[in-house]
């Protein structure tokens, strides 16, 4: 699994052949193709499209018929409404707050020893390096009761610490994995040389090697940014006090009013597109990350 | 008013300072103990990684094994009942069975399809598309979007009288079905969760599947367009087994993904008895949820969850002998 495949000559894509001959049978499938991937990005849009637009309804438009995608007028002080309903500015403090803190822990050891499994020989290294892939695999419901009671033990039930701290012992081989593919790739006289310099490992690695592996970092970034800032399980179990609630147990607390009489479901989207539009904003952003981080266990692997 | 931040941020500094203290010591000591530098630099640089493993992997993974042979609540200790808790779930725990059932079926059901679904997407995509960017971009929305909203939004979309009902009420007519009420009816409970799950997966698997279409060298195709092959000779020798590597990668992550489904369980009310939950849930409940906390049947849960994925991964192992081709040799 862990061996990195030969690089690909170019010219690659499917089903271009070219032959002149085959010219209208290629422009009645284009036309197909397109119909069908216009339906299929429909399928995908409109469900969108209906969060947003029902965020902007008021309560009377929201089981109206015929159904009408846009509403009469969009009532845009729903969002300021749901802000006076739940603190959210404090939620989304303690969302952003919890996301760094995990995140920049993730980051920082995951390195560290992606780069002890990339460029140090030891006894039983590569027995390790299985067993951490085979972690992958393990579904985390096994360990949860006895770390939950390791936290209580600690008295650390209802603190950020179980989400965070944890980060710090390199949590996600997949993130290892990944940059340690990054790192092999790095010619060892980069840091022959830098040893020569007179740099000692800590040096070479934070000076040298971090600025030549910044893709696979930036991957990185954005996978933990959005895997912290989407989990629910752990808040769930560890957070007990509202003030101390990230965004997405304010929608959970929210959702449960839901199958009562009257349910809000223009507030409930609107909390929804809330706490979606910093990840959506940070796909755009940095869509080729999100896109790296996901093929390269795949197609590396 | 915030100073729960700050006894976090003391825990945190705390820990990464032991840490590094951590990682310094291992260093000098297995020098002074005669181990080469460039090996005590290694464990060094994996020790935050080992000591994680330890503390929240090897550790936990006994100790749960443990707690499912006791009786426990949290506030006694620990009581040994020997196979009781496996022997409950057999026997008493009603919500059990159909929840196996339901989490099973959803894996069997939606998997297939998904996957068949996103090598569909994936192969018009790679199929040299203008904008191919731009439709990836689309695709991929639903993989991005927190994985509460979209089940909230399809909660939304999939009620009696919601958009998704509205659409599809002239193909009802059609074959004479009345409105279903998903998540009410049980019936419609399981094609609710699936239609749900296709939504917000298929994307991520395309953009993968893409990946590995696109590795597909151009001449293998030539080969068959000079055998006199068609589109279908293409996709049966060439496609299909260039791609299964990353099908059986996409296959083998699915499988785990669905066995651990939790979410959807949680904000969408199941009845647990008839219609069943997801496992993972029924664990949290068991676990977590209301006044008595059974920690030890809830430690049982999990274990079992552990062998069905085992199970089902080796399985997948297994019988990818006789489908996945990999081409590894070639270098």
């Amino acid at each position: 699994m862990a061996t990195v495949s030969t690089p690909i000559p170019p010219k690659t894509a499917l089903g271009a052949s070219g032959i002149g001959s085959m010219k209208t049978r290629r422009t009645v499938s284009d036309i197909i193709t397109y119909v069908l991937l216009a339906f299929g990005a429909l399928v995908v849009l409109i469900p969108l499209l209906w969060m947003i637009s029902t965020s902007l309804k008021t309560e009377s438009e929201l089981f109206l018929l015929p159904v009408r995608l846009f509403p009469e007028v969009p009532q845009w002080n729903n969002y300021i409404d749901v802000w006076r309903i739940q603190p959210f500015t404090l939620f989304f403090l303690n969302t952003i707050f919890i996301t760094l803190l995990a995140m920049g822990g993730e980051i920082m050891t995951c390195s560290l020893v992606a780069y002890g499994f990339a460029r140090f020989r030891f006894p039983g290294r590569d027995a390790l390096f299985m067993i951490m892939l085979g972690t992958m695999m393990l579904p985390g419901i096994v360990t949860l009761i006895p770390t939950f009671l390791i936290w209580r033990g600690f008295e650390r039930i209802d603190t950020f610490t179980p989400l965070t701290v944890g980060a710090l012992f390199a949590w996600g081989p997949a993130y290892i994995f990944l940059l340690r593919q990054f790192f092999l790739t790095i010619p060892r006289e980069v840091e022959e040389a830098a040893t020569i310099d007179g740099a000692n490992t800590l040096q070479t690695f934070f000076r040298i090697m971090l600025p030549l592996v910044k893709p696979a970092l930036l991957a990185i970034a954005v996978l933990s940014f959005s895997g912290n800032w989407n989990n629910f399980q752990g808040p769930l179990i560890y957070i007990n006090t509202p003030a101390k609630y990230p965004v997405i147990l304010a929608l959970y607390s929210f959702s449960e009013s839901l199958s009562k009489e009257a349910p809000k479901w223009h507030y409930m989207m609107a909390m929804t597109v809330i706490m979606s539009l910093p990840i959506i904003a940070l796909y755009f952003a940095a869509q080729r990350y999100f896109i790296e981080g996901l093929t390269v266990g795949a197609v590396k692997g | 008013m915030l100073d729960f931040y700050a006894h976090t941020l003391a825990d945190y500094a705390a820990v990464a300072l032991g840490m590094a203290m951590a990682m310094l010591i291992i260093f000098q000591v297995l020098v002074r103990l005669g181990v080469k530098r460039e090996a005590a630099t290694g464990y060094a640089l994996i020790l935050p990684w080992l000591l994680g493993f330890i503390i929240w992997t090897a550790y936990p993974i006994l100790a749960s094994l443990y707690y499912s042979f006791t009786n426990y609540n949290v506030f006694q200790p620990p009581r040994w009942v020997g196979l009781d808790n496996y022997i409950r779930w057999l026997t008493n725990d009603r919500s059990f069975w159909p929840s196996l059932r339901l989490t099973l079926l959803y894996g069997l059901i939606s998997l297939p399809i998904g996957l068949a679904l996103s090598l569909g997407v994936a192969m018009l995509l790679a199929r040299s598309v203008h904008g191919v960017g731009v439709w990836r971009t689309i695709y991929y929305l639903p993989a991005v979007i927190p994985a509460v909203a979209t089940i909230l939004l399809w909660r939304w979309l999939l009620g009696s009288e919601g958009l998704f009902n509205q659409i599809m009420s002239p193909v009802y007519r059609l074959i004479g079905m009345d409105k279903p009420s998903w998540f009410v009816d049980e019936r419609y409970a399981l094609p609710g969760l699936i239609i749900m799950s296709l939504w917000g997966v298929f994307g991520a698997n395309t953009v993968i599947l893409l990946a590995g279409l696109k590795n597909i060298p151009v001449h293998l195709y030539e080969a068959v367009e000079l055998d006199g092959g068609g589109a279908w000779a293409k996709f049966r020798h060439v496609t299909l087994p260039m791609v299964s590597p990353t099908l059986f990668y996409t296959l083998v992550l699915g499988v785990i993904a669905a066995v651990k489904t939790f979410e959807p369980g949680i904000f969408i009310k199941l009845n647990s008895l008839s219609t069943g939950t997801f496992l993972q849930v029924l664990v949290y409940g068991n676990a977590f949820a209301g006044g008595n906390s059974r920690m030890g049947y809830a430690s049982a849960l999990g274990w079992i969850m552990l062998v069905i994925i085992m199970v089902l991964t080796l399985l997948v192992f297994r019988s990818s002998a006789l489908w996945v081709y990999y081409e590894g040799e070639r270098k």
